[in-house]
């Protein structure tokens, strides 16, 4: 297995298609119980004897302690994956592990015999690259528009004014609305009990923070950025208690028990830096020049002028009226004590994102300069208050109602959890529910550039930023996910979709009969695909082969899914699929309107085991094809040794031309 | 390294049916250890990136540091079950398997026989295809260890070998080219010995000498173990 090659004397270990079959199988082994509505928790303790439990697939693949390269690549996708779509770890793992396992299948079977390979594994494992990147290369073609065709109609479109107007249609029997679709990922996240509850505090969280005129992403977005200044976690209460505070809550509290001041508004200035700046730092060199009548000043005389001219800039916010002092850093004692003089509270240490939330919110610009302090730097409060939330005392700040506003009020989470792993998994769950809601919303148009350009930051650890940008881009084709696009959960896209696919491969006109040929690959694309349904029903099998007959009977019998009198509205949906990409305003009610007047989907796919994003599960298989294929081209490991370390480090080395054991045309 | 290298490798056929069921095995058995090693990782070992010298599994390591493969130390061996050394079922599948070929392989070794050997040795050869002796399979079921060396040694039962006449060698006898014609030499002194050890045994009428004769085989038997294990 270790061979030692040439002066350079790095091991090198040559991976076979059975290693890297082994390596995604194990990872399968250990997400594959906890997969599925009715799957376990993995139960996790530490050595300070700290447990909690946890069903994210994400959280279970990092808790693990792999050293194997291979292995420590597919996690590290796998999350870069969940970062961008919130959901679908598990799923993730279990397409790779069976799209490997009928790749390694159809490989040996049939090797590519028309090279001349020096050995059966060799020849095994350029067929299994070839077939990858054939799957690969098919799915980024084709795969959207078999989706849009073979499984968008049987799904429904959600739009956002379904889900802002979901008090006035209370018990609505479809119940299409984003609340079911947040209910569904929030069960199988942290399970039946809490589901709702947490659902419902996300979507007024959402409502509250909507502006106006603008897409539902973009509130989606605001949401995502901020969400760690909108929320506060608070352990030792059951969860129940978590809502909704309007204003924001700044993590930290008051320098010094502040005097009660009851007169509004309540002023406020943030200032990002010192107000007194420390006058001897360590490397510095603090030169006195020469004063009036040529005296050499001291160090005294230096500091009382300071002093003196930080009293002066209080004094200065005491004529503005300012009472409330937000700061980045650490004042000095003698700006607290001064400040305590002048009735002023001091909030110090607080977060640049809260800072920068605030000064967002209340239109007041952060102080920069600490003599020029000007009245656009005031900030106007309904009030600001210290709160005791669980153990800890918060700055409760509410806002002043301005113009440009309106639509938005302010308001911020408390989600409350017994301990601090279940507080902290739920606020990682509605993090997490914000990301797949914005997938959802947002489903990118994937053109082959973006999508080259995944796997390359797939195989890189690249910060968090880079991944996230990937381009709001023009449709590739002209049919492009509709946004809010969801489907029956259970299993439905796998079926549907694999129905699509096997019908597609059946109908293409290319008689290609080597392995290699279109209809081979959809295929196998379609075997891979239903191992999803099979785990999700693996505890009753019966029940796999009973949905899956129902579906494509419903398939089947329904040549179009809406066959009532509805028909021109539906044409004009379905038209409209192929068309532009944006939702105006007037169809958006449209779709409402169809959805709520007649009974038109039948029941067999909008069942009663919740909503699931359709974009969502498309980008899980994309990702999944792209990894399979950078996975299957990796054939050498360079075991290298670090100076620092007194245990080796290896890094996986993809050499993308293969050893010299090959002959390669 | 040449760019062409074995030549057996450049026509390939399907596999075949034992083949599938051989493949099909080994899946079974992967996906076992794959269940395995997911076990022990979630019990919090660790997944290192080096493999099993022996049978190229990802090793695992536990908390104080010990390496462990999961399919040398807990699964049976894929390969110890086929070797006809240590179990007996294996070395009853082998011998089954050696008759078969050699009942088929017969007939057509027969025409390679040229110079020397009468037609006569020939056909004798032929027809006289050395079955298995119930002594030697009983014995090798019921100790369970090594088994006799196979009676691909294609002595005709003739209680004499003609020196002129090497038998040939059935194609069916494994090839071991490891077995030093030394010890080939002392295989066959041992099993004479026995042969006639068995005919005396047949036709003896005494208790003392049936022990006696008993313990011989028994002897007999056991220096053909040891060359047995010599030759591995």
């Amino acid at each position: 297995m270790c061979a030692f090659q040439g002066a350079g004397m790095l091991p090198v270990e040559h991976l076979h298609l059975e290693h890297v079959l082994q390596t995604v199988c194990v990872l399968e082994s250990v997400v594959r119980r906890s997969f599925g509505p009715e799957g376990g928790q993995v139960l996790f303790t530490q050595d300070t004897g700290r447990a909690m439990l946890s069903r994210s697939g994400a959280r279970i693949l990092t808790a693990l302690r792999l050293e194997h390269p291979l292995a420590r690549m597919v996690v590290e996708c796998v999350l870069k994956h969940s970062t961008v779509t919130g959901d679908g770890s598990k799923t993730f793992i279990l397409l790779m592990a069976s799209l490997l396992r009928i790749i390694h299948t159809t490989a040996c079977k049939e090797p590519n015999v028309s090279h001349a390979y020096n050995s059966k594994a060799a020849a095994e494992a350029a067929a299994a690259r070839h077939l990858a990147d054939k799957m690969l290369a098919f799915a980024l073609e084709e795969l959207h528009d078999l989706i849009a065709v073979g499984v968008v109609p049987y799904g429904s479109c959600l739009s956002w004014e379904d889900f802002t107007t979901q008090t006035q249609l209370q018990a609505h029997a479809n119940n299409h609305c984003v609340q079911n679709l947040l209910a569904s990922f929030f069960h199988s996240r942290l399970g039946r009990t809490h589901c709702d509850l947490m659902s419902n505090l996300t979507c007024e969280l959402l409502t509250h923070w909507e502006f106006e005129n603008d897409l539902p992403s973009s509130s989606l977005h605001f949401v995502k950025d901020n969400l760690a200044a909108l929320h506060t976690p608070v352990s030792g209460f059951p969860i129940s208690c978590s809502r909704l505070m309007k204003g924001q809550v700044i993590h930290r509290d008051f320098a010094a028990p502040c005097p009660r001041t009851d007169r509004q508004p309540v002023k406020a200035v943030v200032f990002t830096g010192f107000l007194q700046p420390k006058l001897l730092r360590a490397e510095e060199v603090l030169e006195l020049g020469c004063g009036e009548e040529g005296k050499q000043r001291n160090i005294v005389q230096f500091s009382a002028w300071a002093e003196r001219s930080l009293e002066r800039v209080i004094a200065n916010l005491q004529r503005l009226g300012v009472s409330v002092l937000l700061s980045a850093v650490k004042q000095s004692a003698a700006v607290l004590a001064l400040a305590a003089q002048a009735e002023m509270s001091v909030v110090e240490c607080v977060s640049e994102d809260e800072l920068s939330l605030f000064a967002r919110l209340s239109g007041a610009t952060p102080v920069t300069d600490c003599w020029m302090i000007e009245p656009e730097h005031v900030a106007l409060l309904t009030f600001c208050r210290p709160i005791l939330l669980g153990a800890h005392r918060y700055v409760h700040v509410a806002f002043h109602d301005s113009e440009e506003r309106v639509t938005v009020k302010p308001c911020s989470l408390v989600i409350c959890g017994l301990g601090e792993g279940q507080t902290d998994q739920y606020a990682c769950a509605l993090r997490d529910a914000i990301r797949m809601l914005l997938s959802t919303w947002e489903p990118t148009g994937v053109t082959a550039t973006t999508a080259s350009e995944r796997t390359r930051q797939s195989n890189t650890s690249t910060s968090f930023h880079t991944d996230d940008q990937i381009p709001n881009a023009a449709p590739f084709k002209q049919c492009v996910l509709e946004p809010g696009c969801v489907i029956a959960a259970g299993g439905t896209f796998e079926f549907l979709l694999s129905h699509a696919l096997l019908q597609h491969g059946s109908s293409c006109s290319i008689c290609d009969d080597t392995m290699m040929g279109v209809p081979a690959v959809c295929q196998l694309l379609a075997n891979a695909l239903l191992s999803v349904p099979r785990q999700i029903y693996s505890h009753s099998p019966r029940r796999f082969l009973l949905t899956q007959t129902r579906l494509l009977s419903s398939v089947q019998n329904h040549s179009h899914p809406f066959s009532l009198a509805h028909k021109e509205e539906h044409n004009t949906i379905l038209i409209r699929v192929g068309g532009d990409c944006e939702c105006p305003l007037e169809e958006g009610k449209l779709t409402k309107h169809c959805c709520r007047e007649a009974d038109v989907s039948p029941k067999a796919f909008m069942s009663d085991s919740g909503l699931e994003s359709v974009s969502c599960k498309y980008q899980v298989l994309l990702a999944v094809l792209q990894c399979v294929s950078s996975v299957l081209r990796v054939d050498a490991v360079l075991h290298t040794h670090t100076a620092l370390h007194s245990q080796s480090h290896r890094r996986p080395n993809a050499s993308w031309d293969g050893t010299d054991d090959e002959a390669e045309d | 390294m040449a760019l062409n290298g074995d030549d057996k490798d450049f026509e390939w056929e399907p596999p075949t049916e034992a083949e599938m069921k051989v493949i099909q095995a080994r899946r079974e058995r992967q996906d076992k250890i794959s269940k395995l090693m997911g076990d022990y990782l979630l019990k919090g070992y660790r997944m290192l990136a080096e493999c099993c010298d022996v049978c190229g599994t990802i090793l695992l390591q536990d908390k104080q540091h010990k390496n462990y493969c999961v399919s040398c130390q807990e699964l049976d061996s894929d390969v110890d079950k086929d070797n006809p050394a240590l179990n007996a079922q294996a070395a009853l599948s082998q011998v089954r398997e050696r008759q078969l070929a050699a009942q088929s392989a017969a007939p057509s070794q027969a025409p390679e026989l040229n110079g020397g050997p009468s037609s006569s040795t020939s056909s004798q050869a032929s027809v006289s295809v050395p079955l298995p002796r119930p002594e030697h399979c009983e014995g090798a079921a019921a100790g369970g260890r090594a088994l006799l060396p196979p009676p691909a040694v294609p002595s005709p039962s003739t209680p004499a070998p003609t020196p002129a006449l090497a038998p040939p060698r059935p194609p069916v006898s494994p090839p071991t080219p490891a077995i030093s014609p030394m010890l080939l030499e002392a295989e066959e002194a041992v099993l004479v010995k026995l042969r006639w050890a068995t005919n005396q045994l047949q036709s003896s009428a005494s208790l003392e000498s049936s022990i006696q004769l008993c313990s011989l085989i028994t002897s007999c038997a056991n220096s053909l173990r040891s060359l047995k294990e010599l030759s591995q």
